[in-house]
């Protein structure tokens, strides 16, 4: 079975990350990060019962599209490849992205705004794949889905940079092109670390109510936490989302900015 | 899998009874008032000033009725441990955001239900500096309040007493003073702060003030230091006003009508008073509330936002706003995140986020070529918030993402919280877009001004000084904005300002904004202390007056005395301040 936003061209292999100094691709891992072993699921005895159900909702619950058409559905999946690419992870341990979105979408939940300049969430998203697709039709005269990963991680890049590649200028007059970037993006993030298997690959704790925390100094592992254990990796060379150093674009006047929740 | 002592945890069913974190409960039914039935004050919005204001005039043998827009919480059931599980306690309704700084809203700065607010603050509590009441005098900036820090100071004592609020001996900022209630244990990101700012030469606060439980006290448990501070403290640990008063004022017979939503505040033009308040119930049917009083408690977009929906002969332009201040003079603080990288893990998820801070840079520095200051201070984002800040502080995504979020565990964060100046043109207004009950929405406009950018440029470049000196080997910064107030500012001048000193709108006499809304600049204290310390103070005056607000227009100015009695109870008097 092809991963999402796999083409032809295109092999499992090419996608995963390297060994930089072999520059062999890594074996998939059930658990990327550097943590092995820990498993903030095996704390769930411990966790009240309404975060519990909530948290095993998302395991075992994968909402059905309805939103999306199912062509919306399978570029979305392209692009969620690319924004949380998971070829490290094997493929039963991945965590489904877009139908997180989908729900969101479809039971019309917003973050409790919308910027000015902004048409509403859905209405952005749909934008967002017509600019996409006639960017690809311009610039390579195929659709996006049938570029390379390469070229597909560049037509990307092009937007998260706010200087879109050339072919949807009339839809980026509607619709400013870091602000769509951004809805997407955080959509994206939102989804995939809420899930306990991302929280098992950064090392974060998960529900503590009832049982709390007690090391609370110099990044201590509880006694059921793990000690950081690091491996060495690169991305994978068609993906050009881990440049060295900070990668943002400039605007000035009009900054991106975290959606908050922090004081 | 290892079983815990005991058993797995299950939350106890106990018949039917609601429950306020594990221990303590409300017994139902609570008083049920009559639609036709006049009650005396109704309050709309049972958040951070709402709550006080509710359990005061409960306690003072008013007839009062709290509605609010979202739901009366019981804490086991409706609350998680769980970040993305959360949204339920913030404004999600649509609200456009708008001018040259656009200001995130929703889960950053507004809530829903009772307790508003304060369910999912992070629970800072510094004190306002004398200096914040007085900046135009001072500096020739913002506006003067009506009142003064030693008009408040007394309510700032109390209500650090009932949250109660936890902090160290000796708190050398503002007018300095002392807590009655133990420090907390540090954490990771709060030994960071101290070790950058001492490394630097720089005072620091260590273990709060914040209103977290550092031990149990009654039905409340003692922090676990878990983390999850703005998503709901289902341990009872931290103060919200859905633990500490609502309790209070229901056992005193306060009615609070939960998933309301008030549409307009009725006005009847003859008499120039108000007659009640217009609202959907939960069903979605159109209900009316009589009432000899109304104050509006609806924070600093929803109060506007309903004056200017209740708009009606006499007050075209919205209700109580012949000075066409309602809705202006909005303010967020600056509330950059900065964000370093150390070779040694933090975990920055365990321990309150609120947890050490400094106001050294606080007042205004004639050295410096802006006016006012800033504070810096812990926050603690869990993993969804972190990895929006890469993006936006780093740009990152794709496998650059990845990798930044496996080192979660190896960043420090500090939010700066800076005074941004009141600006006539930051403002709420009425959009053309309507929400799900037929309501125009809110439009928010803010944009900074050379004095705002100057000194968030320097703030900045001070909050990554410290993270460097801490040890940081990266550093990031996020452009970000916190908290919200004014809108329907106070003073004097009934020209300039929607309310007086007391929150009495100039226009109406039977008319109260009481949130906050009514601050007229915000220093660079987290405002949650200051709005239910007004709060108390507003209701102390509500209750001098006794019935003479529902009988006359006559405007009595003249300062109530402090009712320590009316504090909850075993609350007032408890602890002993060391210094101050």
């Amino acid at each position: 079975m092809n991963s999402p936003g796999e083409t032809s061209s295109d092999h499992a292999l090419d996608r995963r990350p390297i060994h930089p100094v072999t520059r062999e691709p890594l074996p998939v891992r059930s658990q990327p990060g550097y943590y092995p072993g820990f498993s903030t699921l095996s704390q769930q005895k411990y966790w009240d019962a309404a975060t519990r159900g909530k948290v095993l909702d998302r395991i075992h619950e994968t909402p059905p599209i309805r939103f999306f058409t199912p062509d919306e559905a399978r570029l979305m999946e392209a692009l969620a490849a690319h924004i949380l690419p998971q070829d490290d992870r094997d493929p039963s341990m991945r965590i489904p992205i877009v139908p997180r979105i989908d729900e969101r979408l479809h039971k019309g939940r917003t973050a409790g705004y919308r910027f000015a300049k902004m048409p509403p969430d859905g209405k952005a998203y749909r934008l967002g794949f017509l600019a996409i697709e006639q960017i690809a039709k311009h610039s390579y005269d195929r659709s996006f889905q049938e570029l390379s990963w390469r070229e597909q991680d560049e037509l990307l890049k092009s937007i998260h940079d706010a200087k879109p590649k050339a072919g949807a200028h009339e839809i980026w007059e509607k619709m400013p092109v870091h602000r769509y970037w951004a809805l997407v993006v955080q959509d994206c993030i939102e989804t995939y670390y809420a899930h306990p298997w991302a929280w098992d690959e950064i090392g974060f704790g998960g529900p503590a109510y009832p049982r709390g925390y007690m090391r609370l100094e110099h990044g201590e592992p509880e006694p059921w936490e793990v000690e950081e254990c690091r491996y060495e990796w690169d991305a994978p060379p068609v993906a050009v989302s881990d440049p060295e150093g900070p990668d943002i674009a400039a605007h000035s006047e009009d900054p991106p900015q975290g959606q908050g929740g922090t004081h | 899998m290892k079983t815990p002592i005991g058993g797995a945890f299950e939350t106890t069913d106990r018949g039917g009874v609601h429950r306020l974190g594990p221990m303590q409960t409300i017994e139902f039914p609570m008083k049920r008032y009559a639609e036709n039935e006049e009650i005396d004050y109704l309050i709309i919005g049972v958040g951070a000033a709402g709550g006080v204001l509710l359990q005061r005039l409960a306690r003072a043998g008013f007839k009062v009725l709290g509605i609010e827009a979202g739901p009366f919480w019981d804490t086991e059931r409706d609350w998680v441990s769980d970040e993305a599980g959360s949204h339920q306690l913030y404004w999600e309704d649509l609200r456009i955001t708008g001018g040259k700084n656009p200001l995130a809203l929703g889960a950053n700065n507004c809530g829903k239900g009772v307790g508003g607010g304060s369910v999912h603050w992070a629970a800072f509590t510094p004190r306002l500096h004398p200096s914040d009441f007085e900046i135009y005098t001072r500096d020739g900036v913002g506006v003067d309040w009506p009142i003064s820090y030693w008009d408040l100071k007394p309510y700032y004592e109390l209500l650090e007493l009932e949250m109660p609020v936890a902090g160290p001996a000796w708190y050398p900022w503002g007018d300095p003073h002392g807590y009655a209630f133990g420090p907390h244990p540090m954490g990771g990101v709060g030994n960071t702060l101290i070790r950058g700012c001492t490394n630097l030469g720089i005072g620091v606060s260590a273990g709060g003030p914040v209103a977290i439980l550092s031990g149990s006290r009654g039905n409340r448990p003692h922090c676990i230091y878990r983390g999850f501070c703005i998503q709901g403290c289902k341990v009872g640990a931290k103060a919200s006003t859905l633990i500490t008063h609502v309790p209070d004022a229901l056992e005193n017979g306060a009615e609070i009508r939960d998933r309301c939503m008030v549409s307009r505040v009725h006005h009847d033009r003859k008499t120039n008073r108000v007659t009640g308040v217009a609202y959907l119930d939960a069903e979605g049917t159109e209900r009316f509330q009589k009432a000899k009083a109304v104050i509006v408690s609806g924070y600093a977009i929803e109060t506007p936002r309903l004056l200017l929906n209740s708009a009606c002969d006499g007050y075209e332009n919205g209700l109580a706003n012949s000075s066409d201040t309602v809705g202006r003079y909005l303010m967020a603080q600056a509330g950059n995140v900065i964000l370093g990288r150390f070779d040694e893990p933090v975990r920055m998820y365990k321990a309150p986020p609120a947890h050490a801070l400094t106001e050294e840079f606080y007042e205004t520095d004639p050295k410096r070529d802006f006016a006012r200051g800033f504070a810096i201070q812990t926050v603690g984002p869990l993993p969804i918030a972190f990895g929006k800040q890469m993006m936006a502080a780093r740009g990152a995504w794709g496998w650059g993402l990845r990798r930044l979020m496996m080192d979660y565990n190896h960043w420090s964060s500090f939010g700066l919280l800076g005074e941004i100046l009141p600006w006539e043109d930051n403002r709420v207004t009425l959009a053309d877009e309507k929400d799900q009950f037929g309501l125009p929405v809110a439009h928010v406009s803010f944009s900074l001004r050379d004095n705002d950018k100057k000194l968030i440029e320097f703030a900045k470049n001070k909050t990554l000084e410290v993270m460097r000196a801490a040890g940081a080997e990266e550093v990031l910064q996020e452009a970000r904005y916190a908290h919200l107030v004014g809108a329907c500012r106070m003073g004097k001048d009934p020209a300039t300002s929607v309310v007086d000193g007391f929150g009495r709108s100039h226009d109406i006499a039977n008319l109260f904004v009481c949130d906050g809304s009514v601050l007229p600049t915000q220093g660079s204290a987290n405002p949650g202390l200051t709005i239910q310390a007004l709060a108390a103070r507003t209701a102390d005056y509500l209750i001098s007056q006794g019935a003479v607000i529902f009988q006359s227009d006559k405007r009595d100015m003249t300062p109530p005395p402090v009712r320590p009695e009316l504090s909850p109870p075993g609350t007032h008097g408890v602890g002993m301040p060391r210094i101050g």
